[in-house]
């Protein structure tokens, strides 16, 4: 065996006394820096389509930007059809998925406007990209990749938008087969126009268009980055509001720096959620639990009733109050007595990316200085903070 | 689909504190606060733009 010190106390061993131990076979090994094995290397959040706290069905979708099938997934149609989206159990067999987002179109729209459009987005914060060097000759390409299954075979388009500078790259892709799932990868060129805002707006997007009328489709398709024109951007693209047998799955969906798709990266469901959480969180669902508990609350006077709420994470930026409102959909238990009220409004000069408070002022009556527990009470009870992009 | 933007103010204060916002066909409501960044704000004032009004009912002074 080889001598594993020097030949004297001050000396390291040479290749000489190591042998054969200084030549083993590294093929295997992790080299540094390969993509394969980085944390967090896909820019999506929720590309597994596996968390969906908004709900896991919505029918009759046919105008909007703020459309959540599952979360993080914006789906934006404008008077191109009406579809039901939902968080569905198909998924391609053997790959490690459990969920997909479903678009399916409901009212079909064969013959669109000119302005019409479907397209599910994803968005995303410029300082979580600013490692792409976007804008500078260090450009990084970019590579995206996904799982897709639909009944309609044919060419689809896949956007990356810069939004800071209204720039945009469009590459085809085709579904070759209907019914069947395919995977698909898609390289787009790092961009040396144009750099990404290092703070938490929207820079950035990728966007899987479903279809178009001719102001989208009349052009040529813009395969490099360059400033974004409307009629280059889905040159190609198939409708799939063209008839109400259409719809489309997809999950897996992938972003990463480089040339190469990488497995998909599977992150825990708790950091997966709490990644989704910065964006979109639910204190209280009452189709989850009868008398879903909200939190504490005082009277501040006989008719303003106030709680301070903290979030579960530090939320992207201020947030709405997203809210059901109902009478009698909640109520206050303080000293003995309940006290029900509709909805709650919460103010500027309270609500923070951190804290808010909640307060209803137009149904309650109580004595001032009482606590009491505040909690849902009907099954349509909800009530979320919203900071999405 | 918004419907109506409501002008809320803050009880204590009297100040305009957020917009409470419905949307068409559906019993979903918004508080929103007064901060650009917020995507909601933002759609407000795109509503607003359009040449939709905004219901505003401050409160009265008590002199």
């Amino acid at each position: 065996m080889a001598k594993l010190i020097g030949n004297a106390p001050n000396q390291v061993p040479t290749n000489a006394d190591l042998g054969s131990m200084a030549f083993e076979d590294r093929t295997n090994y992790i080299t540094k820096g390969a993509s394969v094995h980085q944390p967090y290397r896909n820019i999506i959040i929720n590309g597994d389509m596996s968390i969906a706290q908004r709900g896991t069905s919505f029918s009759g979708i046919n105008s909007g930007s703020t459309n959540f099938g599952v979360d993080r997934f914006n789906f934006e149609v404008s008077s191109l059809g009406a579809w039901t989206i939902s968080q569905d159990t198909d998924v391609p067999t053997g790959q490690g998925f459990a969920k997909s987002l479903k678009l399916d179109c409901t009212t079909a729209d064969a013959s669109p406007g000119a302005n019409d459009l479907a397209v599910l987005t994803h968005n995303i914060e410029g300082q979580n990209l600013q490692y792409l060097k976007k804008g500078t000759a260090n450009a990084e390409s970019v590579t995206a990749s996904f799982w897709v299954k639909s009944n309609k075979t044919g060419t689809y388009i896949a956007e990356l938008k810069d939004v800071d500078n209204n720039r945009t790259i469009n590459k085809s892709y085709t579904i070759n087969s209907s019914n069947t799932w395919e995977k698909k990868t898609i390289i787009y060129d790092g961009d040396t126009t144009g750099t990404l805002d290092n703070d938490n707006g929207k820079s950035f997007q990728l966007n899987l268009w479903l279809g178009g009328g001719s102001g989208w489709t009349s052009g040529t398709l813009q395969t490099s980055w360059g400033s974004s024109t409307q009629a280059n951007r889905q040159v190609g693209q198939v409708n799939l509001a063209d008839s109400t047998s259409n719809y489309i799955n997809i999950t897996g969906v992938q972003l990463e720096a480089g040339t190469t798709a990488s497995d998909f990266e599977f992150l825990p469901v708790d950091v997966n959620l709490q990644r989704c959480q910065r964006y979109y969180q639910v204190l209280a669902d009452g189709s989850q639990q009868t008398l879903s508990m909200i939190g504490l609350g005082f009277y501040y006077s006989a008719v303003l009733m106030i709680m301070a709420i903290q979030y579960y994470t530090e939320m992207r930026a201020t947030p709405s109050l997203d809210n059901v409102s109902g009478t009698n959909y909640y109520r206050i238990f303080a000293n003995g007595t309940n006290d029900y009220f509709d909805d709650f409004f919460l103010t500027s000069t309270n609500t923070t990316n951190k804290v808010c408070d909640l307060r209803n002022e137009s149904d309650i009556s109580g004595a001032t200085g009482n606590i009491g527990f505040v909690r849902t009470e009907n099954a349509a009870s909800f009530v979320a903070f919203d900071a999405e992009l | 689909m918004i419907e109506t933007v409501t002008k809320k103010y803050d009880s204590i204060d009297n100040t305009f504190c957020s917009y409470r916002v419905t949307y068409v066909n559906s019993n979903r409501v918004k508080s929103v606060p007064l901060d650009p960044a917020n995507t909601d704000y933002q759609a407000i004032q795109e509503w607003i733009a359009e040449g939709n009004t905004v219901i505003d009912n401050p409160p009265q002074e008590n002199n």
